[in-house]
């Protein structure tokens, strides 16, 4: 049973469109990433859970029910936003306690919700400060506090880590999902921030301008990427990507490019049909290239010479940026890869690897 | 002779301050700092401290009408003033003035402030005329207000009028009906001086209001809070330090007017808006008796300063300084 729908909702602000026909069921206990650059739309759309932006169009449904024109204190969500917003006049204790106040819970109940969740934050030594004297992590535990104390059927994420040091970052993402796990209710999140989108989702929504992209497991939209905007979006080093043309020579179907010839198995010239007038772009991840010829595993390959342009060392890999033609290509190497600026190198590519996009509408083929 | 050696000869090493200048030695903490204290202590002291100090001093004097002391009287002058009835009098008024035109004036400046800070079409419109009476001199809010409140041609009547209420001799009714023992007067001046300070409450309360940040009202919302406790718990909080500035200026700009008084009533009818302030006007300026005016100024000191202690003690704990 979905929990949220989105049913076609679109919002303006004046001609500025934030959100536009976007529809999404989200799911009881699940954990959803809104992802996308900044811009996107995502915090609008999980504001427009919140009930505290209006859709101009299309309905919002929660269990089951229009909630358009329910007062977010009604709509039973609680939200983290990005720089916390706690009442910076009241204590810890009191910003905890404040919605359980103003759903008129009775005094001593508050008090046993309220030390619970200190305690399971960890903030029990610290209900009588103001946020002032906090940190940056405790503020953050605060508002995750104020949250989770509500028990609400949703919890609204608005880039929650964003303001945290990386170590914090990393560690909180942990205990956000332990927390989620715990908990058992769904999580909505927004974030621009793809490692936390792939580490912590069940589904990932990707939206760009408004539009929602693709939706999926996070190993779904990195392994088949539903457009080119996805494609180049997820994953770092970004996918490769480059013009080519379908070409069927003795019976074969091929992706000309400058880059090279790739001559596409079965499924791909399936897929391939679809192409609007054979132009398409063909992507390939980083770590699917590989340097050498193309023996061995028996699978379809092939090899193009190209030159080294950049090496970065990482400790663990190394990022190699190769250039051929005037296209250049970054491959995911291991760290003990001896290349030099200038090396020409034959690197191989895996035919069965190959993304293929319609270069017109953007759209996967194969 | 090498040309580095006279590189370094060019360039002395810097000599220290204190060495340079011994004297500044001993004395430089305390004589550098007077240093930049010097121009507000010197007038400070030409127009606050000495003046203090005087009014004290010539409170124990009886004196003649150019001012100076003439004969030492020691405590009694002040005895004398402080006990009489028009002192009484005029220290009743001067706190009910307080009470009439303090509370009233933030409330007021609150609602304006709260209503002009709406997102509404033409809010800036009312943010321009709510604060406009900052612009208006004392002198012209007194004169526009003697012409509405005029007993016959003033349009606060006409409204009575039209309502079948009787007129109000509004500036010269001693008594209101004689239940009111201070009569219609102060009320009119407390309008008057509400009237003039509304304008610079409700700028400093809007400019506060801006301060607060949005997501508090957000997260509130969806905390539950209805829009009383949005008030109640974020916007008065928030607003604190700003209300109790409003609070403290305003009682003293209450303890001090006399622009308005003199313009409209002259401290009558019958003492009914003698202020403090005024009856120091009268004392000093119509009656030549600056030693009893000096005793009424260091009372109204002395009342301005507890006020303002009071004020501190017991709202400075409920202020949030973020």
């Amino acid at each position: 049973m979905a929990l949220v729908t989105f049913d076609n909702v679109s919002k303006f602000f004046g001609e500025v469109v934030a959100v536009k026909d976007f529809s999404l069921e989200i799911y009881d206990r699940e954990f959803i990433v809104l992802l996308g650059p900044s811009g996107c739309g995502k915090s609008t759309a999980l504001r427009i859970v919140a009930g505290l932006e209006l859709p101009t169009k299309g309905n919002i449904l929660i269990k089951d029910r229009v909630v358009n024109d329910v007062e977010p204190k009604r709509r039973d969500v609680a939200m983290v936003f990005q720089n916390y917003a706690l009442y910076p006049h009241m204590s810890v204790y009191n910003n905890i306690a404040f919605g359980l106040r103003m759903r008129g819970l009775h005094r001593r109940e508050i008090d046993r919700l309220v030390k619970e969740a200190a305690q399971n934050l960890g903030l029990g030594e610290l209900l009588r400060r103001k946020p002032g004297e906090l940190s940056g992590g405790q503020r953050q535990r605060v508002a995750l506090g104020r949250a989770i104390v509500r028990r609400p059927v949703v919890y609204l994420m608005d880039e929650p880590l964003s303001n945290l040091d990386a170590k914090l970052r990393v560690q909180t993402r942990a205990e956000l999902v332990k927390m989620h796990r715990l908990l058992q209710t769904t999580f909505i999140y927004v974030t621009h921030d793809q490692v936390e989108a792939m580490t912590m989702g069940d589904r990932i929504a990707i939206l760009e301008q408004g539009l929602l992209q693709q939706v999926g497991p996070p190993q779904e939209v990195y392994d088949r990427p539903g457009n080119i905007f996805v494609a180049g979006f997820i994953g770092s080093p970004a996918m490769n990507m480059f013009p080519a043309r379908l070409q069927t020579r003795n019976g074969d179907l091929f992706a000309d490019s400058e880059v090279g010839s790739f001559r596409l198995d079965a499924q791909q010239a399936q897929g391939a049909t679809d192409a609007s007038d054979g132009e398409v772009m063909v992507g390939v991840r980083p770590e699917h290239l590989y340097v050498g010829g193309g023996e061995g595993s028996g699978a379809v390959s092939a090899t193009i010479g190209a030159m080294v342009d950049l090496v970065e060392y990482l400790g663990n890999e190394a990022h190699v940026t190769f250039s051929r033609s005037d296209s250049t290509l970054v491959a995911r190497l291991d760290a003990r890869v001896k290349l030099k600026p200038a090396d020409m190198v034959p690197l191989t590519v895996l035919v069965e690897n190959l993304h293929l996009f319609d270069r017109a509408s953007g759209r996967r083929l194969a | 002779m090498k040309s580095g050696d006279a590189a370094t000869a060019a360039l002395p090493a810097p000599v220290p301050l204190r060495r340079r200048y011994p004297w500044l030695g001993g004395l430089s903490r305390f004589g550098g700092g007077m240093v930049f204290l010097a121009l507000p202590l010197f007038l400070f002291g030409v127009f606050v401290f000495y003046p203090l100090v005087k009014s004290i001093y010539l409170g124990f004097f009886v004196s003649d009408p150019f001012g100076h002391g003439q004969e030492f009287v020691g405590f009694d002058q002040y005895r004398e003033v402080l006990t009489s009835p028009d002192f009484r009098k005029s220290l009743l008024v001067t706190v009910l003035f307080a009470l009439y035109t303090v509370p009233t004036g933030m409330i007021l400046g609150l609602v304006f402030a709260l209503l002009a800070n709406q997102r509404l079409h033409g809010a800036l419109f009312f943010r321009t005329v709510f604060s406009s009476t900052i612009a208006a001199s004392v002198a012209v809010a007194a004169v526009m207000w003697l012409m509405l409140l005029n007993p016959s041609a003033g349009i606060v009547n006409w409204v009575l009028g039209q309502f079948d209420l009787p007129r109000v001799n509004w500036l010269t009714d001693p008594q209101w009906r004689q239940t009111w023992d201070s009569g219609p007067a102060l009320m009119a001046v407390s309008l008057t001086t509400i009237w003039l300070n509304i304008g610079f409450t409700t700028l400093v309360l809007l400019a506060a209001l801006q301060n607060i940040p949005q997501e508090l009202y957000e997260s509130a919302r969806v905390d539950g809070a209805s829009p009383w406790s949005l008030l109640r718990h974020i916007t008065l909080p928030m607003l604190s330090p700003a209300l109790l500035f409003v609070v403290i200026v305003a009682s003293i700009n209450a303890f001090q007017s006399f622009g308005q008084i003199h313009i409209l009533t002259r401290g009558g009818p019958l003492d009914a808006t003698n202020v403090i302030v005024y009856s120091i006007y009268t004392d000093a300026f119509i009656n030549f008796e600056y030693g009893a005016a000096a005793v009424r100024a260091v009372a109204l000191f002395v009342l301005v300063l507890a006020f303002t202690l009071v004020q501190f003690r017991f709202l400075a704990g409920k202020v949030f300084y973020r």
